[in-house]
């Protein structure tokens, strides 16, 4: 099942909702590329908040999705990665740096609007 | 009574979730925290990827349960037929990837679990056992 | 037989009760309880053999034995005074029945060990398992207590939580830590998350390790982590022992730490009441220049 991607104003919402296998995940990244394209929207938050398990693939899917929006022009801000999933990314010795986070949608929404400044 | 040892055999990419699954369930009942599920999930989560990835889609997860005078535990282990590991501290030096992904995944099982070891033969298979004891 | 042996005993109580007494008494330094009064080491003596007794007539009833377990427990007396003590009274007790028979043989031996045996065994386990009972009740209530004090999350104003850590911190510390300091900022909704090192004695890589996972695990969340109560020594040894902290933010003082979170969060401290006449000091003072 594809993750639904939602657009509001110039801003997109996602919120992961299923387990991701690799196939979603990548399909993922490719459906938000197209829809930035498509909208031209400047700002993206991925809520994480029910996502239980990220592993060394999925983080390298997100990382490279939020590398990838950047060079179109869209800024990506990743909310409510919960504390066992944080603690376990730490872990493995992935950092996500340069990766803006926020609490939850709601934190990262303002956080898109303080940086995009509009 | 939940069963004391499980196996996963990984043919489809579907699968490694599936192992997850099977993993953070065992977890779950052998009172494992919340994080120590992630970790557990995770790391087999990484294991199931390298059977899918390196081993021609031929390789088993086994896991049981310990409950011996050392104390409760699950045991992971990781076996597969593929072509092996050449250079076994190549592979867990952080960073090193053969498929262009972060070079987390060995090194990473091995911060996340208690106990871990790998052994591995050319053109016969590796097999990799990993412990995690409940706190 | 053991009924036969269970009758010399009782009835010669008394002298046995004098040798197992004069024994004990030697054992006084040995069992580190010297600081005890000699009054109140003969008494208990005097109540501990009359415990042993009950205990062989009423055939290993428990009720005497564990009022008296829980009095020595209370006392604080070593475990190692109760098994010597049943030690002596069995090596006594044996030595006793074997002089009062005049055919001593191989099998007569051993049933006398064994009936001995038979009445000392239920005392020790009693007793022993009230001790140990009573540490391990003893630990597990000073684990809870010191996880409680281990990692406290003091939420002080909206969006800004603080975490003082004291005392020395190990890997499983360490772990709890980040626990809890995690779980606080989601329960708290916390922007900024201020950690005081003042109380930790040691600063050393592994410390400071577990420092910059749980700042990088809070930054995962989305909030942000600043280390504060570094005193000058900790300065030093970070430094020298070439740890990175470049990408944590670090201050001197809990003060400086808040202040600089009140910044992050866009706001400040205001006086309600300004101060008016020193600043019209300050500016006549500056126009007079």
């Amino acid at each position: 099942m594809p993750i639904p991607i939602l657009k509001l104003h110039n801003y997109l919402l996602i919120s992961i909702q299923t387990e991701i296998d690799d196939i979603t995940a990548i399909e993922f990244q490719e459906d938000l590329l197209d829809k930035i394209y498509k909208t031209g929207a400047t700002g993206v938050v991925i809520d994480l908040t029910s996502v239980e398990i990220i592993d060394s693939f999925i983080a390298k899917v997100l990382g490279d999705v939020v590398a990838m929006s950047d060079l179109m022009g869209a800024k990506v801000v990743l909310t409510g990665i919960q504390p066992a999933v944080a603690m376990t990314l730490i872990d493995l010795g992935i950092h996500l740096q340069n990766i803006p986070t926020a609490l939850d949608l709601e934190q990262g929404l303002i956080k898109l609007h303080q940086e995009l400044g509009d | 009574m939940k069963p004391q040892s499980s196996c996963v055999t990984i043919q489809k990419e579907w699968d490694i979730v599936g192992a997850r699954h099977v993993a953070r369930d065992m977890a779950k009942t052998l009172g494992f925290g919340t994080v120590d599920q992630a970790r557990i999930a995770t790391a087999v989560s990484e294991l199931a990827r390298n059977i899918y990835l390196y081993a021609n889609n031929d390789g088993q997860i086994y896991f049981d349960m310990i409950n011996t005078i050392d104390g409760k535990g699950l045991s992971i282990i990781a076996v597969d037929s593929g072509p092996g590991i050449s250079d076994i501290a190549e592979v867990m030096q952080d960073g090193f990837s053969t498929s262009g992904g972060l070079g987390a995944g060995l090194p990473g099982v091995k911060r996340l679990m208690d106990e871990f070891d790998i052994q591995s033969e050319l053109g016969k298979g590796t097999k990799i056992t990993a412990k995690k004891w409940v706190r | 037989m053991d009924s036969k042996f269970k009758a010399i005993v009782v009835e010669n109580s008394e002298t046995i009760v004098e040798m197992w007494l004069k024994e004990v008494g030697t054992l006084k330094e040995v069992n580190r309880t010297a600081t005890i009064s000699d009054e109140v080491y003969k008494s208990t003596n005097r109540e501990f053999v009359d415990v042993i007794f009950t205990s062989i007539q009423t055939q290993g009833s428990t009720k005497a034995v564990e009022a008296f377990s829980e009095k020595i427990i209370n006392l604080g007396w070593p475990l190692s005074y109760i098994t010597d003590g049943l030690q002596v009274f069995r090596r006594v007790t044996i030595d006793f029945i074997l002089q009062q028979s005049d055919r001593v043989d191989t099998e007569y031996i051993s049933n006398v060990l064994a009936s001995v045996d038979r009445w000392v065994e239920p005392i020790i386990r009693i007793l022993v398992n009230e001790y140990t009972g009573n540490w391990e009740n003893i630990v597990s209530l000073q684990r809870v207590a010191l996880q409680e004090l281990s990692a406290p999350l003091i939420p002080v104003i909206d969006g800004i939580t603080i975490m003082p850590l004291i005392g020395t911190i190990d890997t499983d510390r360490a772990k709890l830590i980040m626990e809890s300091l995690l779980q606080g900022v989601i329960t708290h909704n916390s922007e900024v998350v201020l950690i005081d090192i003042t109380g930790v004695p040691v600063v050393d890589t592994m410390v400071a390790h577990h420092l910059i996972q749980a700042a990088e695990a809070v930054r995962l969340i989305g909030a942000k982590c600043i280390l504060v109560g570094i005193r000058p020594e900790i300065a030093q040894t970070i430094v020298n022992l070439g740890i990175d902290l470049t990408n944590f933010p670090t201050k001197s003082s809990l003060k400086k730490g808040f202040m600089t979170a009140l910044e992050i969060t866009n706001r400040k401290v205001v006086d309600v009441k300004p101060d008016e006449d020193s600043i019209e000091k300050l500016i006549e003072s500056l126009q007079g220049e």
